[in-house]
């Protein structure tokens, strides 16, 4: 038993998973939008894979087992948080992107020259404008998480994730106009 | 094919993931449609800033000692010196063998690392000119002199643009205006040389990668020339502000053009 409760396998575990800690924590700030709240995501990640350790099959994709954990562990907590988990649901984050998906789809009207001046800081604020569905798709993807992978993190289809993820990006596009100067 | 299974395949072919049959099957309907074929471009730009603008945000060290310290390595028992180290004095020799060769390598490498930042920096130095350059506004003010231009950057940036050269009869000042350099706004301040366009950006040198090797003197400041697609690229900091000289001229007469700027910053 090791010192964080965990079996033999867990603690093993555990220790091959913090390798994977600062893109765990990437993606728990843009999920939450904040970096104490992103610490207790992550925290809360690894005390939920150390408990389901001995269901990890060694050899498969820690990487993408840690990212699913801590998104369900997002969608618990903000569930609990909203008190009403029929209201709504994560894509309701911004009512405005799943709007803005079928607007912006098939446009290509963007300024590209524009588009190449926006700055880090409008990067985030773009990309936290989107719905945590389109973020976790986006950030995902610049994980290097293959399609397959993706879709076994949501938990949906690949070929929905391909969809997800193109509109996402065009949405992402139009609103890093937006803030292009 | 139509626009909205070629928007979905579009991200995927970039990196090379269709099949030939599917990304023959792209191209053809990119060939014939202004649409997709402008968002195929748009995907190509959106990647490329999120990969190299997208902030990150790593786990804290005191979350990492925290998590660590759940899960640490087994412990060995406790034993004698000699038995403690015995065992490891060979490899400690090996090893220390091993550095000796392997130091250099990797001093090497953390110079090519270096040299690939810098490299990069150089590259966004000319994209930043060339933008510049096929604007249809290139200035957002243009010169009565330098006077005139630097007060006008105030409540724009957010640091103080430090340049004191005028122009002259040989490198007259045209104007300036607001730039991006990487992921921060630039100053940017615009000399003419005959016909020629050399553009000052003058950014927050903090977080970027600067050359220390291979330095040239140039007025008080000590500048890294470097060349990219036919353009020369001087760069130098002072401080907190960091300077990228770019034009088509030819090297010796944008030093001329730096020195005097460096010696006034």
């Amino acid at each position: 038993m090791g010192k964080g409760g965990g079996t033999e396998a867990g603690d093993r575990l555990g220790r091959e998973a913090l390798a994977y800690i600062d893109a765990l924590h990437n993606l728990a700030r843009y999920l939450t939008g904040s970096l104490p709240d992103a610490e207790d995501l992550v925290q809360e990640t690894y005390t939920r894979a150390l408990q389901a350790a001995e269901q990890f099959t060694p050899g498969t994709n820690l990487k993408a087992w840690l990212f699913r954990i801590l998104r369900n562990t997002f969608v618990d907590q903000y569930r609990r948080h909203r008190n009403d988990p029929t209201v709504g649901g994560l894509d309701t984050v911004d009512p405005v992107a799943q709007g803005a998906a079928h607007e912006v789809w098939l446009r290509g009207d963007i300024d590209i020259d524009r588009l190449r001046n926006v700055v880090a800081e409008d990067i985030d604020k773009a990309l936290m404008r989107l719905s945590e569905e389109a973020r976790t798709v986006i950030l995902l993807d610049l994980e290097g998480q293959t399609e397959t992978e993706v879709a076994e993190i949501l938990g949906c289809a690949v070929g929905t994730v391909k969809s997800r993820l193109a509109r996402a990006r065009a949405v992402l596009r139009h609103r890093l106009q937006d803030y292009a100067r | 094919m139509d626009c909205r299974e070629a928007q979905v395949q579009i991200l995927a072919a970039q990196r090379g993931q269709l099949r030939p049959e599917q990304q023959g099957g792209l191209h053809a309907h990119l060939d014939t449609c202004a649409l997709c074929s402008r968002v195929d471009a748009e995907e190509q730009v959106l990647t490329e800033i999120l990969e190299r603008r997208l902030p990150q945000y790593p786990a804290s060290i005191a979350l990492k000692r925290r998590l660590a310290a759940r899960w640490p390595a087994a412990l060995p028992p406790r034993r004698s010196w000699r038995r403690h180290w015995g065992p490891f004095l060979v490899p400690v020799f090996v090893a220390a063998a091993v550095l000796l060769v392997a130091l250099p390598v990797y001093v090497e490498r953390t110079n090519l690392a270096g040299t690939d930042e810098t490299a990069s920096m150089v590259s966004e130095a000319v994209n930043d000119y060339l933008r510049l350059v096929s604007s249809q506004h290139p200035l957002e003010i243009a010169s009565g002199g330098l006077h005139q231009v630097k007060p006008w950057f105030a409540g724009r940036l957010d640091f103080a643009p430090v340049v004191s050269f005028e122009g002259d009869q040989e490198f007259p000042l045209r104007g300036g205006s607001v730039g991006y350099f990487l992921d921060r706004k630039a100053a940017v301040f615009v000399y003419g040389r005959r016909l020629h366009t050399v553009a000052l950006f003058v950014f927050r040198a903090d977080g970027l990668s600067w050359p220390t090797r291979d330095l040239g003197a140039m007025g008080s400041a000590r500048a890294s020339a470097n060349v990219n697609r036919g353009f020369n690229v001087l760069l130098w900091r002072v401080g907190e502000l960091g300077y990228a000289l770019v034009s088509d001229l030819d090297v010796r007469e944008l030093r001329e053009l730096g020195a005097r700027l460096a010696s006034g910053t």
